[in-house]
């Protein structure tokens, strides 16, 4: 073997010496015919799979967060703004009279409405401070006019990896989970998938 | 450069093995070879027959000094000892006027057709290479010589190790039979 493994290889793998192969060779009696090195590069791979094999596994519905806060297409955008302030969130889905889930309202649409053109807080900041806040011309608007349609959503078996991915192509950092009937069963949020990092000291999913 | 600097490695070695490893090992070797010498030198003495062959004695080092090793195997053991057997006979009834390629055939076909075969067994290399480059003795076997001393003889030690290798707590043999 002349390519040790770099890195890249075990993505996300705790450091391990050439060292630490010796000493749990010794403690494993009787003679091992490998070296510590084709040793490390087998561990290396052996965990890509394993964490492959884990993100594939878990699914939405095991990260997701089921107390969902909801907002209705005429919940009006004050009324929307005050829960969201409340509860902490950034973000929610918007459902309509029979409960289907028809986009998500974020912060993000809020920047949009408040400064169209403007895509950070600083922004809104920025465009407040020269021309005057627009804030008040949304007072009377519903979830409706800001949201994001037609939200993207993933189903309950959904891998986490596959939602990773949809979260990176997207660029969104919410999607609303639905069950089997298309009804709303959770949401998963990146600070979901953050706390599934594969790590034998961190505990596994 | 890349090339040269390939030569110079890249890790360390494997640590020592313990005392304990070693006495079993020698005595696993000891009584699976002094087996095969008694009964070729005072069982069947004047058959014409044989039951050692130097590369039962490089199994030894395996199937008793490294029982965990994929080529310690029974598998490996028996299926490289036999198939190579059978290719050095076959090299050498081929060409038993031209021992230089017979031998180099026998090798190297030997290699090949154990990684095919999935039964990699370093000794039965040298089994080929014996049934090629051995004396009066081994060549009037013909292919009986892949029956006895080689199959007899690999059986005979295969034997042993699992009676020897499984006594101790810490050992266990075989990782696997085929």
């Amino acid at each position: 073997m002349t390519n040790r493994p770099t890195k890249d290889q075990g993505k996300g793998a705790p450091e391990i010496s050439d060292a630490d192969i010796v000493a749990a060779m010794r403690e494993i009696s009787g003679y091992l015919d490998i070296t510590p090195g084709d040793f490390k590069e087998v561990y290396l791979l052996a965990f890509r799979h394993a964490r492959e094999r884990l993100l594939r596994r878990v699914t939405a519905r095991e990260i997701m967060t089921r107390d969902v806060v909801r907002v209705r297409v005429d919940t009006p955008l004050r009324e929307a703004a005050e829960l969201l302030a409340q509860r902490g969130i950034s973000g929610a889905p918007v459902v309509d009279d029979e409960g289907r889930v028809v986009g998500v309202i974020s912060e993000k649409d809020f920047i949009r409405g408040l400064a169209p053109g403007v895509s950070s807080f600083m922004g809104v900041v920025a465009d407040c401070l020269q021309e005057g806040c627009q804030a008040l011309a949304l007072r009377e608007r519903q979830v409706a006019d800001l949201m994001s349609s037609p939200a993207i959503t993933v189903m309950e078996e959904t891998p986490v990896l596959e939602i990773a991915g949809i979260f990176k192509e997207k660029g969104i950092n919410r999607a609303p989970v639905l069950d089997s009937q298309g009804r709303l069963a959770g949401i998963v949020s990146r600070g979901d998938l953050l706390g599934l990092t594969v790590c034998p000291t961190g505990g596994a999913p | 450069m890349n090339y040269f600097r390939k030569m110079r490695g890249t890790t360390t070695s494997p640590p020592r093995v313990s005392l304990s490893e070693i006495f079993w090992s020698w005595l696993g070797a000891f009584a699976g070879i002094s087996l095969l010498a008694y009964l070729n030198y005072q069982v069947i003495k004047g058959t014409g027959w044989l039951l050692l062959t130097g590369s039962l004695g490089a199994s030894a080092l395996l199937i008793y000094g490294a029982i965990k090793a994929p080529f310690s195997q029974p598998r490996n053991l028996l299926g490289g000892h036999i198939l190579s057997a059978l290719i050095g006979v076959c090299a050498y009834k081929l060409l038993p006027g031209h021992l230089w390629l017979a031998s180099g055939l026998a090798v190297a076909t030997s290699i090949a057709v154990m990684h095919a075969t999935r039964t990699a067994h370093p000794p039965g290399s040298a089994t080929a290479l014996i049934a090629v480059i051995g004396d009066e003795t081994v060549h009037n076997l013909g292919f009986l010589f892949v029956i006895i001393p080689v199959a007899a003889g690999a059986l005979i030690l295969l034997l042993v190790a699992l009676i020897i290798n499984n006594i101790p707590a810490s050992r266990r043999y075989p990782e696997y039979w085929f």
